[in-house]
């Protein structure tokens, strides 16, 4: 299992060792191939994280603290980031109409405002109904150090590894608090997608109020904005004035209303010139013919199939 | 005939019912009439035989033969006597007397003379021999003159007697001067009168019943029999009608009345000069009518297809009968005498006029005469069917069963209906599957065993027949009238007569048994009581006390009629199955004299296999019950924002359907509630992010369950969350509890959620994966408010109409979860297949036993073409053809995209879901391939074995082939089910009142598991699972997955290659090593396959 070289330029590989298990008791080692973070829009943090690729499933931040420290040792590590993280996936929950306002007209934030507001969202999420996330098998995490010399360390650390040949082993010096997994974890499981409905109501009056105050704070700027020229002197068209635009169902339905007029007037103009009667007697004709064609060629490719045509035995 | 100028006929069928005409015509009319013709073609050019290459030397053999008879001295008369004692001894050949072998001094003499002539007649002079044929069998008549016999002949064997050493005498010589050739006897078409002599090239089995084993190529497989006939009009015909005694012996020493008629017998005789009659009359026809072989050949196919032969053990009506009836419908057969086919018509034409006659001419129920005839019908009625052929002067079909002719007419009536069905393939159901297979037809089998023939009384009555055929008969008789109506069909098979050799040699009488097979009508069958005549009518009344013997009671009716009756009801728990299983073992005990060690049941292995019983009904009722008092209860909230649209029950429970009966609560395990879906009426109150509206959802949830509480006592409701990916997917449910009876779990569908869904799909300005996003959210949603509800009310219809569907269905469900492909297929797939195999039961008749029904499904799986074909299901025929149409073209868009089927395998489509794809979504090709070999071996091996197939064998499936095997503990899984000490809160007396009740359970442990691990591996593991007991989940590594170059993003765990630094391969022992972490406790043990690395 030895790797004698690095993987490429960028990556270092940073093997594990599998403590067996007595349900598989097979001695494995997983691979972490992992390089500074180099992402195509920087942040301001890039430069002390660590962009690890194939984490193991069973991931989890004690995990990766435990295994950062008997690498540098303690008080390196600082955070970790899954890909595809439940909660890193940023879903708009805006009203419609404060999103096309959005588009249109930046808000003044108020730092003090904003915090309560987050508050308020927070209260609104639903919980995890899984004490510990699984994460698709060879994803990849950011992992956040203290600051940039650790991750040199880091890196020379495991460049180290290749000589001693002595791996770091998973889940090693994890803290307990970590949950386990197994016949717990699906018990857990049961009992947490019931949260019970009083909890639930709160969570969800929690969060229509967000999403009312959302929903009026964009009435509120559809009104300051209706009539009010911008820079070009152009008005926008807001919802909301004397006169609304027609709801979309009702639009839907005078769509439909026409639709069948013109297919009732047309309907009435069939067959009724002779040419008319003529040219249909005529693509019936071609119809048959055609029909003819398709079955011969169904029959040829029956045949062509062979055996299509012998009776079972 | 030759009045008949077709201008005429036309004229004379203007004003007749509908004739072929309007049969051929109809059928012309539908969309695949020409597909018809056009196939029929190509299977005429398939079946038809190249004489010369397949029967090699054969015409010199028959000349040499016919010389070789020829230049046979006369021998005899010597007394018959003397000929068995003597001459059999000196030449070592037997003589094949009939039984009764002639009493030692029977005064009368045998002989061989020159016969008058030797002719080739049959199939192979007229050419219709079909290479499907599993031996071909060249007939050679000899006629024998008429100096040999006395004008008596035709009385007691005699005739018979000397056609024996006739027969014996040819067969000496031959066999010593054709060394390479095999020689045996053997009864022509089973009939005991009649041995005839069997030549074969050597080296092929010499048993008859033996050569369907396979023919080995380049060897000719046919057989030269010879058959010695009577001279054409020598004995007379009027003492030989079927209501004439030939057999005066017998009569006299039973001293009864000696005009016990002998049909069969004298039929025999009459059919024994009729060979050349016929032989003129078939080349007559063929000449005047240019189709008559092919549809002859078509015939041949269609009789062979459904195992119908000319030996009595087959049914006794084989193509020669067919093409004789054929040959005699193109000259009479109206109600006037005139033609009721045209010999301008085309053979598929013929065919299928002809089939439309057997189908309604019921030869089963009522005498036929063909011609015009001089004799009163009571001349020519005998037990049995009767096609009196009146220029001939026989009944051609004299050696057919009574269940045969019962069993002819059903398929001739199931191929009409096929052919008149546009939807159905016509073409395979009439002349490709094979139809004779027992146990995809019948429901409860009888293997009876004969017993042997000690009694005199047997033979008297047989009038020549063989004892067997006559048991049989005996025993349908009794069980038609004992059964009634409780039997659509029986049938019975009986063994073929075995060739015996032409050397003497002692036969052992074997243990023979004979195979009914009794088709049940599962509505009437399942009355547990039998009623007979009223009281009052004395004579009825009499016979059926006679009948039944000592079970026959009185019963009175509430309205004050007293009628005789037979009480089975203590049998009604086992279901119809057990009565008509009762009713058989008794009548056949009682009547027949015969032991229950006799008899020996077969069928309901297949209900056992799930514990099905009759009871489940009820409790499947009882759950629709407890649905609309939910419904009503939902209903009668009045303080709901939105208006209830409609409350569809989406569960398997409420639609007959789950593989368990369901079952009210069962506090300690958790049980799974029944599915429900809620929709409310369109409001414009949604708010417009599909986000909101789960949330939204989630309040009115909250705010039913509430209402439900205050509504109703002994209702508990417990907001469950879903466990799912996105924010914008379905985020909870209602479990709704009721104290005494079912749980339901409550879902609510938004329409304003669909729009904005279906407004995102189309939304060009988004990103990709939104919109992708967007799609697999939509159907998700569509599948559970619009397809399922429309589904379950379509399934839960056709249970009711179909009496053997919720059975199958739920047999087969176990059938997919035993080979552990249940995780792949939802549910409501597996009940479309059982449903369409009901719908779509040609060439069989409609299921009606759980056995045939789930049989019948894996037969259609077996052989489905899913590239070609798409499945439409449509029970009430609402899809117009246009609309099929639009459904084939769908289908071949979807190969054209993707011609390796790797997305899109199977595609099934129905009324509600046009798109096909709706059912059968994430069914890899892997499994669908997995499934159609499983089914094609089951059906294999019912096909095969019959009656002797084991069902459990067929569900059983071995974990060799998986890669991987995860066996899971029992014990933990239960231990999750279980109540731990820790939800109890502090107080104790909290605990006392009732609040540690079980919650319901949002899943049950073993699929939440590997639904976890599915979307974690979901690349390189294919999971095996087959419902919740299943405490294995097997697996196999992807095949696509190859080595690979390294890439930041890989697609599961990799290595670096021990070989080479570049590539990176999958790291097996990692991932299972994950597995076995995630699993913990639950996993016990993962057994890898050996050849891995």
């Amino acid at each position: 299992m030895a790797n004698n070289s690095a993987v490429s330029e960028e990556f270092s590989t940073l093997p594990i060792s599998i403590p067996a298990l007595p349900s598989y008791p097979v001695p494995a080692t997983h691979y972490v191939y992992l390089r500074r973070n180099a992402p195509k829009i920087a942040t301001p943090d890039d430069s002390r994280s660590l962009y690890l690729a194939n984490v193991p499933v069973d991931s989890t931040e004690a995990h990766f603290r435990a295994l950062f420290s008997s690498l540098v040792g303690a008080g390196r590590f600082e955070s970790i980031t899954f890909e595809h993280d439940r909660k890193s996936v940023k879903i708009s929950h805006e009203p419609a109409q404060a999103e096309r306002l959005a588009k249109h007209h930046k808000k003044r934030k108020r730092e003090e405002e904003e915090l309560q507001h987050k508050k308020e969202e927070a209260a609104a999420e639903l919980p995890d109904t899984w004490t510990r996330e699984l994460h698709r098998s060879g994803s990849s995490a950011i992992a956040l150090l203290a600051d940039e010399k650790s991750v040199d360390s880091v890196l020379k650390a495991v460049k180290r590894l290749k000589k001693s040949k002595t791996y770091p082993i998973w889940g090693e010096g994890v803290k307990s608090g970590v949950p386990t997994f197994g016949s717990q974890w699906l018990k857990a499981h049961n009992k947490l997608s019931y949260p019970g409905n009083d909890a639930v109501q709160a969570m969800v009056d929690a969060y229509f109020t967000v999403f009312n105050r959302k929903e009026e704070e964009a009435q509120q700027l559809a009104k300051r904005l209706r009539n009010e020229p911008d820079e070009d002197g152009f008005v926008m068209v807001t919802r909301g004035s004397r006169n609304a635009p027609a709801r979309r169902d009702e639009a839907e339905e005078a769509k439909q209303k026409m639709l069948d007029r013109q297919q009732k007037k047309k309907d009435e103009m069939q067959d009724f010139y002779r040419f008319q009667l003529r040219e249909k007697r005529k693509a019936d004709q071609l119809e048959l013919l055609k029909r003819f064609d398709e079955d011969r060629k169904k029959v040829q490719a029956m045949r062509e199939k062979r055996g299509k045509f012998r009776p079972e035995a | 005939m030759e009045s008949n100028s077709p201008k005429r006929r036309k004229l004379d069928h203007a004003h007749k019912g509908p004739t072929f005409e309007t049969v051929a015509s109809s059928s012309m009319g539908a969309s695949g009439s020409s597909a018809f013709v056009l196939e029929t073609d190509e299977l005429l050019k398939e079946v038809k035989l190249d004489y010369s290459s397949t029967f090699p030397g054969l015409d010199q053999t028959l000349r040499q033969f016919k010389e070789a008879i020829e230049s046979l001295e006369q021998y005899g008369p010597i007394p018959i006597d003397e000929a068995s004692k003597s001459w059999g001894k000196t030449t070592r050949t037997a003589i094949p007397y009939p039984d009764p072998k002639p009493t030692k001094n029977c005064p009368y003499k045998v002989a061989f003379e020159k016969p008058t002539h030797i002719n080739v007649v049959g199939s192979y002079t007229s050419q219709t021999m079909v290479k499907s044929q599993s031996s071909f069998a060249v007939d050679m008549i000899v006629v024998m003159p008429t100096t040999l016999f006395s004008e008596k002949d035709y009385r007691d064997y005699r005739y018979f007697y000397k056609r024996a050493f006739f027969l014996a005498y040819i067969t000496d010589a031959l066999r010593k001067k054709f060394s390479d050739l095999d020689f045996v006897y053997t009864n022509l078409n089973g009939n005991a009168l009649l041995p005839v002599l069997v030549s074969r090239p050597q080296g092929q089995s010499s048993e008859s019943q033996n050569t369907e084993s396979k023919e080995l190529l380049g060897k000719p497989n046919y057989e030269i029999r010879i058959i010695p006939n009577a001279p054409e009009g020598y004995f007379p015909a009027a003492k030989l009608s079927a209501a004439s005694n030939s057999l005066r012996r017998n009569s006299s020493e039973e001293a009864k009345d000696t005009n016990v008629p002998t049909p069969f017998y004298n039929n025999t005789l009459k059919s024994e000069s009729q060979f050349v009659p016929y032989l003129k009359l078939l080349h007559r026809t063929s000449t005047t009518c240019a189709s008559f072989k092919d549809a002859c050949i078509l015939g041949r196919t269609w009789l062979q297809q459904r195992g119908f032969g000319g030996d009595v053990a087959d049914g006794g009506f084989g193509h020669f009968h067919w093409a004789v009836l054929m040959a005699l419908l193109l000259q009479t057969g109206g109600r006037k005498g005139e033609p009721i086919l045209s010999p301008s018509l085309h053979a598929s034409q013929l065919f299928k006029a002809t089939l439309q006659y057997l189908a309604s001419s019921n030869l089963h129920k009522k005498t036929v005469i063909l011609g015009q005839t001089t004799v009163a019908p009571e001349v020519v009625r005998q037990t049995g069917p009767v096609l009196y052929d009146s220029a001939r002067g026989i009944n051609i079909l004299f050696n057919m069963t009574t269940w045969s002719a019962f069993m002819l007419n059903e398929h001739a009536k199931l191929s009409l209906s096929a052919i008149n069905d546009p939807q159905v393939d016509q073409f395979d159901s009439l002349f490709i599957s094979k139809v004779n297979q027992p146990l995809q037809i019948f429901d409860l089998f009888v293997k009876i065993s004969v017993p042997p023939p000690t009694s005199q009384t047997s033979s008297s009555v047989s009038d020549g027949k063989s004892p067997i055929v006559v048991f049989a008969e005996e025993i349908y008789k009794t069980l038609k009238k004992a059964l009634g109506e409780r039997a659509k069909l029986i049938n019975i098979q009986i063994p073929k007569s075995p060739a015996w050799k032409v050397t003497p040699s002692s036969t052992k009488p074997k243990n023979e048994n004979i195979l009914v097979g009794i088709m049940c009508d599962p509505a009437k069958a399942s009355q547990g009581r039998e009623f007979g005549p009223l009281y009052e009518q004395k004579k009825d009344a009499a016979k059926f006390r006679e009948f039944w013997g000592d079970i026959a009671e009185l019963w009175q009716f509430p309205s004050g009629e007293i009628v005789e009756s037979v009480n089975w009801t203590e049998f009604s728990p086992l279901g119809y199955f057990g009565i008509c299983q009762a009713i058989v073992r008794y009548i056949v005990t009682s009547r027949l004299k015969l032991t229950d060690g006799d008899l020996e049941f077969h069928g309901q292995e297949f209900s056992n296999i799930i514990s099905l019983s009759p009871a489940d009904k009820a409790s499947f009722d009882a759950v629709k019950a407890a649905f609309s008092v939910f419904e009503k209860d939902v209903r009668d909230l009045e303080d709901l924002p939105l208006s209830v649209k409609q409350i569809a029950p989406i569960g398997a429970e409420t639609r007959y359907a789950s593989l368990r009966s369901p079952s009210p609560n069962r506090r300690r395990q958790g049980a799974t509630p029944i599915d429900v879906m809620l929709s409310f009426e369109a409001s414009g109150k949604w708010p417009e992010n599909i986000a909101s509206i789960q949330r939204a959802k989630t309040a009115l949830l909250l705010q039913i369950g509430r209402s439900l509480e205050v509504a109703k006592a002994g209702i508990k409701t417990h907001l469950g969350l879903e466990d799912g990916e996105h924010e914008t997917g379905n985020l909870a449910f209602l479990d709704i509890v009721y104290e005494s009876g079912f749980s339901f779990r409550l879902r609510v569908h938004s329409d304003q959620e669909e729009t904005l869904l279906e407004r995102q799909t189309k939304d060009q300005t988004l990103d990709r994966y939104v919109r992708t996003e967007a799609a697999v959210l939509l159907s998700s949603a569509r599948w559970k408010s619009a397809i399922l509800p429309l589904h379950s009310q379509t399934i839960s219809t056709y249970c009711t109409r179909f009496p053997a569907l919720s059975s199958s269905i739920r047999l087969t469900k176990h059938w997919f979860n035993a080979h552990r492909l249940g995780n792949h297929f939802n549910e409501p797939l597996i009940e479309l297949f059982v449903l369409q195999a009901f719908l779509k039961p040609h060439p069989f008749p409609v299921p009606s036993s759980t056995s045939t029904g789930f049989l019948r499904t894996l037969l259609m799986l077996a052989s489905y073409d899913w590239r070609e074909e798409p499945m439409i299901v449509d029970p009430s025929d609402s899809l117009s053809a246009s609309q099929r149409l639009d459904i084939s073209t769908r289908l071949e868009a979807w190969r054209k995209i993707d011609a390796n089927m790797n997305r899109t395998t199977l595609f099934v489509a129905t009324p509600f879901d046009a798109t096909g794809v709706a059912y059968t979504q994430n069914i890899p090709k892997v499994i669908a391939t997995r499934m159609t070999t499983l089914a094609r071996s089951a059906s294999k091996a019912a096909k095969d074995k019959g009656i002797e197939l084991e069902p459990r064998t067929l569900f059983q499936s071995g974990l060799r082939d998986y890669d991987v095997v995860i066996h899971l503990s029992a014990k933990a899984i239960k231990g999750v089910l279980r109540e731990d000490g820790t939800r109890h809160s502090q107080f104790k007396n909290l605990d006392e009142s009732g609040s540690s009740e079980a919650l319901p359970l949002p899943e049950p442990p073993v699929l939440a598991l590997l639904r976890r691990l599915n979307l974690a591996y979901a690349t390189p593991l294919l999971f095996f699972h087959g419902g919740p007991e299943d405490t294995v989940i097997a697996a196999l590594w992807n095949p696509q997955i190859h080595d690979r170059g390294f890439s930041a993003n890989m697609p599961s765990s990799f290595k670096p290659a021990n070989t080479d630094a570049d590539t990176f391969e999958l790291n097996r022992e990692a991932v299972l090593a994950e597995i076995a972490r995630i699993g913990g406790d639950l996993i016990e043990k993962i057994d890898v396959k050996d050849s891995q690395r």
